[in-house]
């Protein structure tokens, strides 16, 4: 699970850090010399971190969403329009001047398409799992239509949640779809 | 006589931001509590508590730095007194306002004011343009302090020198102090966001006055927020950090750190990149061109390593094996840097896009920034706020209370941010005044919060009567 | 509680949507995207029949839809097509299929619009003539409404973008610019553009412009916006330079 190893490789630096800071803070009580002007020679240090970083942005960049089946037709569209506080949903375009929404059902294993735009603020258009686990997300902004494509690989009921802070009832912003 | 007016107009600085620091934790502690359920605030209420709450804690802190780099200046140029004053000034006015728009008239948008939020009128009308007033008020002052610091400090150094450049040389003839490099970059950085933020609040004008025929563009707006938000977030902490180049060393007994070629390099380097990081908030954005973003995530990891990579490095090795006096101020700074580089940790993790899929706007946000202000740039400030009070008052220094002090910041700290990291990695949307049912480890995750928070909270309120009344004292001496 | 939100969701709702303008043209555009063109037989005149699937899965192909008779939008609009189309060098190739929404268009009538336009001996552009219109216009969202009056259809102007797969990636309603017709002729290659804008009453402040050819987003006026403080900050750190050290700026 993507969190669950986010979390782990934090942990994993943070313990590192917190061993470095108690160990190099003890070190002072049992003193000799030390360095007199600190500021120097540090220069190998910094080349290693742009290594380490330059590997890890190599390994990530090509995993993001942007390029996520970007070749592929997907085998269905679903307009989203997010507005104060409600997303509607629909197979066909919807028209914000009287925007409507009906019940989506969606393929597993197959890629499908959001079309995800917003009719007043700025709103997120965020997918849950059954679980409760976030998998996906992107925005939703006035003016715009931002595309995502994914392939649910497991049937099951999913939610929406709003994850850009939209006003009073952002907390209650929601809706759902099931995959089979 | 001039220096009495720079003590006693610090000595208001730090009061001034004490009390708002207490007053913004406990709406902060309010806020973990409705979350967890405790308390059952209106989403009304919650949402401008936690505007104002997220406006304020960037105020104080970017001023908290602007001071103690103004009072430090003063051993290299001299500096304006009116600028820091007019600053003063223009900050309290500023502040007043924002509470009463926040409060009283429950102007609810984020501390992040997303277009167009502002103007999807849900609180008193009147709060909108006292808003945009407010944030122009705020921003003019705090140019007017900037450039007149860039001012001083040019009067003395040529740009070459202020920027550190003679020190790409074999044997540089003038050195550059880091703290003058280090006040120099960021003033630079300063500057450039809030000009950022005067042609965002001209457009937040321009289609405010226009009654509806300039409408601005949702992208570009987004993009200016941000360039705003989180280049001032950035350049705080690093006003913090030039306190620390300057302070670290002498507190401790030793030499004083002096600028190399690579320091110099980093440093510049810095200013570089923080000024593109700020478009990792628009990772989500997919409208946003991909070579933006992929821009985003390197400048990210850039923009985090040259600084931190000297300046922790510095630390450790200024520490390593080295008898130091260790005091109560450069605990503080020592501390400080272990929680901005766990912060980082955290920030570098989120900056990736391909993990910021799961983590954008989730509680993981305010747990990293969260780190790096409640667990550094706050100690890097207050580090300095104690120095300075007992620069001028009786050096009673209480080691006991000095452990409890610190005890007890580790403690509450690592406990409410680690609430908050959980909360992130278990897909907890930030934001939200009340969870809803199926995140059931995100009520008692607030609770242990708000707990650790107050516990947080003890040693500030201990920090904060210590440190105001030597500060009062100073107001009232005459010398 | 949560009932004055609703109430409260809704009033935002009603003074919203009696603002809202006129984007729903360009949604009528979205209507079907990425379902399958029916597949309708094809005749053209002097070839064996054919259907939309012989085509396209040969080449992409965009669909253009006319008749013969009409007396407004139609040769206006392919004579638009046509020009647009011809300045234009495009890298990956593709048919322009010309088909009669009128029953009683015949091939040999389709033939004659050829000629009118120069086209036909050009290998790009089919005009042909179909016997299932009603299914094809309901594969393809497009609605014409007979007008006994002016003996007329009330129609649209409609190309229609499709794959190698034979599904419709975009659609264009009206005469358009060049810009968004290289966007349709893009979409049928299945370039992938993460994004596009809606029609903005204001695009002087965007940031970013899609350009189809490159599939990349040009730069906006208003990316200016982003560079201009940082090039003011250079402004005010030189000018103070030089006025407090005269002259001597480095
Ligand atoms: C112990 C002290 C603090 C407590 C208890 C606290 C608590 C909180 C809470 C509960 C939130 C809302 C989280 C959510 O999105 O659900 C928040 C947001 C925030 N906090 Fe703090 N905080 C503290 C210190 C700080 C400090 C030192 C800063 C300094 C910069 C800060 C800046 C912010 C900002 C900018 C936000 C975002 C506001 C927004 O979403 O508009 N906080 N804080
Ligand atoms: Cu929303």
């Amino acid at each position: 699970m993507h969190q669950n190893s986010i979390l782990l490789l934090f942990f994993f630096l943070m313990g590192i850090a917190l061993i470095v800071f108690t160990y190099i803070f003890f070190s002072s009580k049992k003193a000799d010399q030390g360095m007199s002007n600190p500021l120097k020679k540090r220069f190998w240090f910094f080349l290693i971190l742009v290594f380490i970083l330059g590997i890890f942005a190599s390994v990530t960049i090509p995993n993001s969403p942007y390029f996520a089946h970007a070749g592929e037709t997907p085998a269905k569209v679903v307009h989203v329009a997010a507005a104060q506080f409600i997303f509607y949903m629909s197979e066909q375009a919807i028209d914000p001047a009287k925007p409507s929404g009906h019940p989506i059902e969606l393929p597993a294993n197959e890629v499908v398409e959001f079309r995800v735009t917003s009719l007043d603020v700025n709103h997120g258009f965020a997918i849950y799992d059954e679980t409760g686990r976030l998998i996906t997300q992107t925005q939703a902004m006035p003016g715009y239509v931002n595309r995502l494509r994914y392939k649910f690989d497991q049937p099951g009921k999913y939610h929406v949640l709003c994850l850009e802070y939209c006003g009073i009832a952002h907390q209650i912003m929601r809706t759902s779809f099931t995959v089979n | 006589m001039e220096s009495i007016k720079i003590k006693k107009i610090t000595s208001v600085w730090i009061i001034t931001v004490l009390v708002l620091f207490v007053a913004s934790i406990v709406l902060g502690i309010l806020m973990r509590l409705n979350q967890g359920g405790a308390l059952n605030q209106a989403p009304i209420n919650f949402y401008s508590n936690m505007t104002i709450h997220g406006l304020t804690m960037i105020g104080i802190w970017f001023v908290a730095g602007m001071a103690g780099i103004n009072f430090l200046m003063e051993r290299y140029v001299k500096t304006s007194y009116k600028a820091n004053l007019t600053a003063f000034i223009l900050t309290v006015i500023g502040v007043v306002m924002l509470w009463v728009i926040t409060l009283v008239g429950k102007f609810h948008v984020a501390w992040t004011f997303l277009y167009p939020m502002p103007f999807k009128i849900m609180w008193a009308k009147w709060a909108t343009p006292a808003f945009l007033v407010a944030m122009s008020i705020l921003s003019i002052g705090w140019l007017i302090w900037s450039i007149s610091m860039m001012t001083q400090i040019l009067k003395k150094y040529s740009i070459a020198q202020a920027f550190a450049w003679q020190h790409f040389t074999k044997d540089p003839s003038v050195k550059t102090p880091p703290f003058i490099l280090i006040s120099m970059i960021t003033l630079v950085g300063v500057i450039t966001c809030l000009f950022v933020a005067v042609v965002l609040m001209a457009l937040y004008f321009a289609e405010f006055l226009s009654k509806g025929s300039f409408v601005n563009d949702a992208l570009l707006m987004k993009n200016l927020t941000y360039f705003f938000g989180h280049t001032i977030a950035n350049e705080m902490l690093y006003l913090g950090l030039a306190v620390l180049y300057e302070l670290f060393a002498e507190v401790g007994g030793k030499a004083k750190w002096q600028t190399s070629w690579y320091v110099a390099l980093a440093w510049n380097f810095t200013l570089i990149f923080i000024l593109t990081a700020f478009f990792h908030h628009l990772y989500m954005d997919f409208v946003q061109p991909e070579g933006f973003q992929i821009i985003g995530q390197l400048a990210s990891y850039m923009a985090s390593l040259p600084a931190a990579a000297v300046t922790v490095f510095s630390v450790w090795v200024a520490v390593y094996r080295t008898k130091i006096k260790w005091s109560l101020t450069n605990l503080l700074f020592f501390i400080g840097v272990a929680g901005w580089v766990i912060g980082g940790f955290g920030a570098v993790i989120d900056a990736t896009i391909s993990n910021n899929v799961v983590l954008h706007n989730t509680l993981w946000v305010p747990a990293h920034f969260h780190s790096y202000n409640v667990m550094g740039n706050v100690l890097f400030s207050l580090a300095f706020f104690y120095w300075f009070s007992i620069q001028f008052t009786e050096k009673v220094v209480n080691e006991r209370l000095s452990k409890l002090v610190l005890s007890l910041l580790i403690i509450g700290g690592a406990g409410f941010l680690l609430a908050f990291y959980l909360g992130g990695a278990d897909s907890i949307p930030r934001r939200y005044s009340n969870y809803p049912a199926e995140f059931t480890s995100a009520k008692p995750l607030a609770l242990v919060g708000a707990a650790f928070a107050t516990v947080y909270l003890i040693p500030i309120l201990i920090l904060f009567v210590t440190i105001t009344k030597r500060c009062i004292k100073v107001l009232f001496s005459s010398r | 509680m949560y009932k004055s939100f609703v109430f409260f969701a809704l009033i935002v709702l009603l003074t919203h949507s009696s603002s809202a303008q006129s984007f729903s043209d360009a949604m009528k555009e979205e209507i079907n995207i990425y379902q399958k063109i029916y597949d309708a037989p094809l005749q053209v005149a002097g070839k064996p029949p054919a259907s939309f699937k012989e085509f396209y899965s040969q080449q992409p192909f965009v669909l253009a839809l006319v008749f013969t008779r009409c007396v407004g939008i139609c040769s206006p609009f392919l004579v638009n097509l046509k020009e647009t189309i011809q300045l234009q060098p495009f890298e990956k190739d593709f048919k322009i299929i010309v088909v009669s929404f009128d029953p009683w268009d015949t091939a040999d009538e389709m033939e004659l619009l050829a000629r009118n336009l120069g086209l036909k001996s050009d290998p790009k552009w089919i005009f042909a003539v179909t016997d299932s219109i009603d299914q094809m216009n309901r594969s393809l969202g497009f609605d014409p409404v007979w007008d006994s009056v002016r003996m007329q259809f009330d129609h649209d102007a409609l190309l229609v973008g499709i794959n190698g797969d034979g599904y419709i990636t975009k659609k264009l309603i009206g005469l358009r610019e060049r810009n968004e017709l290289n966007q349709l002729v893009a979409s049928i290659h299945n370039v992938f553009s993460p994004t596009y804008r809606l029609p903005n009453p204001n695009i002087l402040f965007s940031c970013f412009n899609y350009d189809p050819i490159s599939g990349k987003n040009k730069p906006g006026l208003g990316l200016a916006f982003l560079a201009l403080p940082a090039v003011m900050a250079v402004g005010v750190l030189l000018i103070v330079s030089m006025s407090v050290r005269k002259r001597k700026i480095l």
